[in-house]
């Protein structure tokens, strides 16, 4: 029989929220870490799944049932975590609160990227599609986060990426984060134009970007 | 109206249901059941499907998935359905003719047929590309002095006065009303007054809509977007453009952007959902013609091998079952001033054309940049007419566009894509003609396929 590990690693790959719950739990019995199943059996799921999304063999509902499975297993594993986090700060992930902007109702990019984001390892709040402005930047105070993410299809919606960044300075608060933007007509000229700490011209440079502004690579 | 006005009524008292279960456990569970049902597959060499079987089978799937879920209103997170008698009252009810614009330059769009006697029609421009306010009519002459141009559509006015114009703000207002009053004198400048037109593109939410609807702006005779929502949703805003078209009268053209490779899987599903799409917009966006534009989930572009099955098998598909006037548009990868953008051109053109489509072009660029021209359309056209005249088969169909693949599939695979060169490098904005070197690029490429026996 395969070691919890594997199952649980098995489970994300195969977007499985059911089965993945019970083994988190039976693993967590037999006196699992909760860091080591998120690390060795949580993201090399993820890790699979995000490269057979890559490669074409994976479509964006396998995407999404793996970042169910692992939203429904880090449900059991954030408290455990962050009790450990608090005792070792270096364990705390890093948060990332992603939107699409105001006035742009555009969620699959977005939401392609949240769930490459949480396969990645992050704590990513989703706020969903056509999001104020001001409730974006009052949701990553509340939620103490590190990175700022936001996404615009539509080229008229894009300004209000501008709009929030000009915002964070006028509330002093431009240091406190790092603002990723995406979309696609998004350039890395234009993020650069706005003021942005970068772009992705996909999930898989999302992540990579994330991990950068974050000093992780 | 009242039909519609019951249809806005199920959207406060349908089934709740949150957006993501719409998506995960209606959408993509219903599709891949079908799938895997009607045992729908697709050959990556084989662009073209020519099963009939197949592709009869894809429209049955659309169909019942159309019946089995409706729609999904994301205003109100409820589900829109729709009775098996309204669908298919939808279904035979759809125009088959459709007159747009006006006078001599009055054009009749048609439900085409497979191996149609007729000729398609093209409407010539990039909708959806932003484009300068610069050069803004200068770019949309370039399409409509065209002479096998038909119908003018254009790209965006993403600037008003070097202001940006952000959506739903007033400027959207000025932008759209602007954006009329330009094609309106493009086509005066050319001769062409009564010319049809799929305008207010520069109208993302419903604001600019409602600004032009108006005889000296969007006139009856013309058409404007409504668009579904990816996969199978809607909204108020969206709505809300269908009703404006009430008692003013303009025409209606459906534009749902199926994501393939996204909800429904690969090709197969998304062909699926796609038909679906087109059922439920008879009714939900009161279409009279339906815009075909299925985009790839990481390339957007429709000249890639999955979109172009899909373009086909769903044009086919509503030919053979329930026949549509269906505009197939094109948005290749690469921009004005590269050869790959007139190959890729060259592979939708012959796919859209053979697939009882009308066309749209071009997109240039994935549409992202001001980087389109009037010269590819006219290559577009001049594409589609020649296949259609030398009463190419969709079998020589599929060869030609396998061929054309190896000419600028590398495109996909180049980091940042091929864009090629704004309007204004590869034009001359005096006299709107081509430059020297984007023309003697054209020129290339037609004796190039000339010489591979393409009677152009």
């Amino acid at each position: 029989m395969a070691s919890y590990l594997d199952q649980i690693c098995q489970a994300v790959v195969e977007g499985d929220d059911v089965s993945i719950v019970e083994v988190v739990q039976e693993a967590l019995k037999a006196g699992e870490s909760p860091l080591r199943i998120l690390n060795e059996g949580l993201m090399p799921g993820a890790d699979i799944v995000g490269k057979r999304f890559e490669e074409g063999e994976y479509f964006l509902p396998d995407l999404m049932l793996a970042g169910r499975a692992l939203k429904a297993a880090m449900e059991i594993l954030k408290p455990l975590l962050a009790s450990a986090a608090a005792a070792d700060p270096s364990l705390k992930k890093a948060k990332i609160v992603i939107a699409t902007v105001q006035t742009d109702i555009h969620d699959i990019g977005k939401n392609i990227v949240a769930s490459m984001l949480a396969a990645a390892g992050y704590d990513v709040i989703d706020m969903g599609v056509d999001v104020p402005l001001n409730s974006i930047i009052d949701k990553a105070e509340e939620t103490k986060a590190d990175i700022i993410a936001l996404s615009a299809l539509l080229t008229t919606s894009m300004p209000y990426m501008k709009d929030l960044i000009d915002l964070l300075q006028a509330r002093g608060l431009r240091q406190k984060y790092r603002v990723m933007v995406g979309g696609a007509s998004v350039t890395p000229e234009w993020a650069e134009s706005i003021g942005a700490d970068g772009t992705g011209r996909d999930a898989v440079e999302a992540v990579r970007l994330a991990r950068r502004l974050l000093g992780e690579n | 109206m009242r039909d519609y006005l019951e249809l806005l009524d199920r959207a406060y008292t349908g089934e709740y249901i949150s957006e993501e279960n719409w998506d995960l456990e209606k959408v993509a569970a219903t599709t891949r059941r079908l799938v895997k049902k009607y045992r729908l597959e697709w050959d990556r060499n084989q662009v073209i499907p020519t099963d009939h079987a197949l592709i009869d089978s894809i429209f049955q799937a659309g169909l019942e998935l159309a019946v089995e879920l409706g729609v999904y209103c994301r205003s109100t997170e409820r589900i829109i359905h729709l009775k098996p008698e309204e669908i298919e009252e939808g279904l035979r009810t759809m125009p088959k003719t459709l007159v747009m614009g006006e006078g001599k330059d009055a054009r009749s769009l048609y439900a085409r047929r497979i191996g149609d006697e007729r000729a398609p029609l093209f409407f010539g421009g990039s909708p959806g590309s932003p484009i300068p306010e610069e050069y803004f009519l200068e770019n949309v002459l370039s399409y409509a002095r065209e002479p096998l141009i038909d119908l003018l559509t254009c790209g965006t006015l993403t600037e008003i006065g070097g202001r940006s114009v952000r959506t739903g703000q007033p400027l959207e207002i000025v932008a759209t009303r602007r954006e009329l009053q330009l094609l309106h004198t493009a086509l005066a400048r050319t001769g062409r007054p009564g010319m049809g037109m799929l305008a207010a593109q520069s109208s993302v939410s419903e604001l600019g809509d409602l600004a032009v609807a108006h005889p000296n702006l969007l006139r009856r005779c013309d058409s404007h977007l409504v668009p579904l929502l990816n996969e199978l949703k809607l909204d108020f805003r969206n709505m809300a453009r269908a009703v404006n078209s009430w008692e003013y009268g303009m025409i209606n053209a459906s534009l749902p952007c199926v994501i393939v490779g996204g909800l429904g899987g690969g090709p197969p599903g998304s062909a699926v959902i796609n038909v679906a799409s087109f059922i439920v917009s008879n009714l939900v966006c009161l279409a009279d013609y339906h815009i075909l534009h299925p985009i790839h989930i990481r390339h957007v572009a429709t000249s890639t091998r999955e979109v172009l099955w899909v373009i086909s098998a769903v044009g086919q598909a509503f030919a053979r079952n329930a026949p549509a006037i269906i505009v197939a548009d094109i948005y290749p990868k690469s921009g004005t001033g590269t050869v790959e953008l007139l190959f890729e051109t060259a592979a939708n053109a012959i796919v859209n054309s053979l697939s009882a489509c009308h066309l749209e072009g071009c997109g240039s660029a994935d549409g992202k940049l001001p980087h389109c021209s009037g010269l590819e359309a006219r290559w577009m056209a001049e594409v589609a007419l020649a296949v259609h005249q030398q009463k190419m088969t969709l079998e020589e169909a599929n060869t030609w566009v396998l061929r054309l693949l190896e000419k600028y599939e590398h495109v996909f695979s180049q980091e940042g894509g091929n864009p090629g060169k704004p309007f204004d490098q590869v034009y001359d904005l005096k006299t709107l003609r081509p430059t020297a070197e984007w023309q003697a690029l054209y020129d290339q490429v037609k004796t190039e396929l000339k010489g591979e026996g393409l009677i152009i």
